[in-house]
């Protein structure tokens, strides 16, 4: 799976239902049901790469659906794995 | 929800400026001074501790306070975006290229009319021009995110269109406020207020324009084209709040009355206010019930509370500027 960070204009934050979007460039949000598969990257530093846990193939495969739909909304931004 | 998606900050009560509408003269009248720039940075740790998305900064004039910059550099710095709404008239060469030099930053200049005599009247005479000429710097420039926002009201609302114009002018966005009865609005009510007609007018206008930026403030008009620009709902304590000059916490910018002072930023955890505050609590359980059985229901959810209390002297009733609601209204009165 490839790796995601959020783009500079967007703010992510982790929230009980999974990750709460924020774009900047026209205040919309984004409420994401990810329950934990996704973790929001830290709020203040450098480190803008989306946390993925999942277990299990089919898991993976739905996450991966997941991340292609925020990357094509401009949430997110897919990046070479570490 | 765990924190607000955005605080407005009116960050200093210390304005240039006399303008008639002003939202924070009540605050300005009570004179409880503001926060020193220590407990500035305090209050930004704790918003981004909060999470908090952004931060709406206004005042008064917050390009008065000498330390604004740095604070605005701070809250950038802790992953905050910020926006800062100003009058314009401070606005030098200098002062935009340290602007420039920021990441996250949103500007929105304020202008009450497309034409001199109309701002003037509202902001106060010859500020039409000096407003112009902060805003030509900034165009000049090219500073990149800002829009230009006019307070909706009687006076200017023939020319909601020639300003319009005017962002686009200068390649900028539009954005319209929406006339409260709060602050200095209080007074101005019955001057300023829009008329049915107005209202009707004004729906159809933004739904004609859907890139103009309203706040999500007008959604007891909003038309069905609008309908995924934003929630259309009253956020006040659920997705924002408000901090005063003082430091006093409120649940919106239009709320900031005595009546719905929740805690004080400076002696309380700003998380446990927004958490546990009776007065946070009180407006996320409000529901108009009324509305329950309107079709818009899920448009606008009742309207905006503020605008209800000030005219109404309670939560629970309709936004009294909905056109469907108004007659509703009069039997209550």
């Amino acid at each position: 799976m490839k790796d995601y960070v959020a783009p500079p204009w967007v703010r992510v934050r982790q929230e009980e239902f999974g990750l709460l979007f924020y774009d900047t460039r026209d205040t919309k949000l984004t409420f994401v049901r990810s329950g934990f598969s996704l973790a929001a990257p830290s709020f203040s530093g450098q480190e803008r790469r989306l946390g993925v846990r999942c277990e299990g193939e089919g898991r993976e495969r739905a996450v991966g659906r997941l991340l292609e739909k925020l990357e094509a909304k401009g949430l997110v931004v897919a990046v070479e794995p570490e | 929800m765990k924190a607000p998606v955005n605080v407005t900050w009116e960050i200093t009560e210390r304005c240039n400026l006399q303008c008639r509408h002003c939202l924070s003269a009540d605050l300005r009248a009570r004179g409880s001074g503001e926060l020193d720039y220590r407990q500035c940075l305090a209050v930004i740790d704790e918003l981004a501790a909060m999470e908090v998305f952004q931060v709406n900064f206004g005042g008064g004039e917050p390009f008065l306070r000498h330390d604004f910059l740095n604070i605005l550099r701070y809250a950038q710095g802790k992953g905050i975006t910020t926006c800062v709404s100003t009058n314009g008239t401070l606005v030098t060469d200098s002062l935009v290229e340290e602007l420039l030099a920021m990441e996250g930053l949103y500007l929105q200049v304020s202008l009450d009319g497309a034409h001199p005599e109309t701002n003037d009247a509202i902001r106060g005479l010859g500020t039409f021009a000096r407003i112009v000429a902060g805003i030509e710097k900034l165009s000049d420039h090219r500073f990149p995110d800002f829009s230009l926002n006019m307070v909706v009201t009687r006076v200017n609302f023939d020319e909601i269109a020639a300003f319009r114009q005017l962002a686009l002018r200068y390649g900028v966005k539009t954005r319209l406020s929406r006339f409260r009865p709060s602050g200095g609005g209080c007074s101005m009510w019955e001057d300023y207020r829009l008329t049915k007609a107005q209202l009707t007018e004004l729906s159809h206008f933004l739904g004609d324009h859907t890139e103009i930026l309203t706040g999500d403030s007008f959604f007891a008009l909003a038309p069905e084209s609008r309908r995924a620009l934003g929630l259309q709902m009253c956020g006040a304590a659920k997705m924002t709040m408000a901090i005063a000059p003082d430091g006093g916490v409120y649940p919106c910018a239009f709320l900031c009355d005595p009546a719905f002072l929740a805690g004080d930023a400076t002696r309380e955890s700003i998380a446990s206010i927004f958490r546990d505050s009776p007065v946070f609590e009180r407006l996320r359980e409000l529901e108009v019930e009324s509305c329950h059985a309107c079709d818009r229901f899920s448009v606008c959810h009742g309207g905006c509370p503020a605008v209800a209390y000030f005219l109404t002297d309670s939560l629970g009733l309709p936004d009294p500027e909905c056109l469907r609601a108004a007659a509703a209204l009069e039997e209550v009165r």
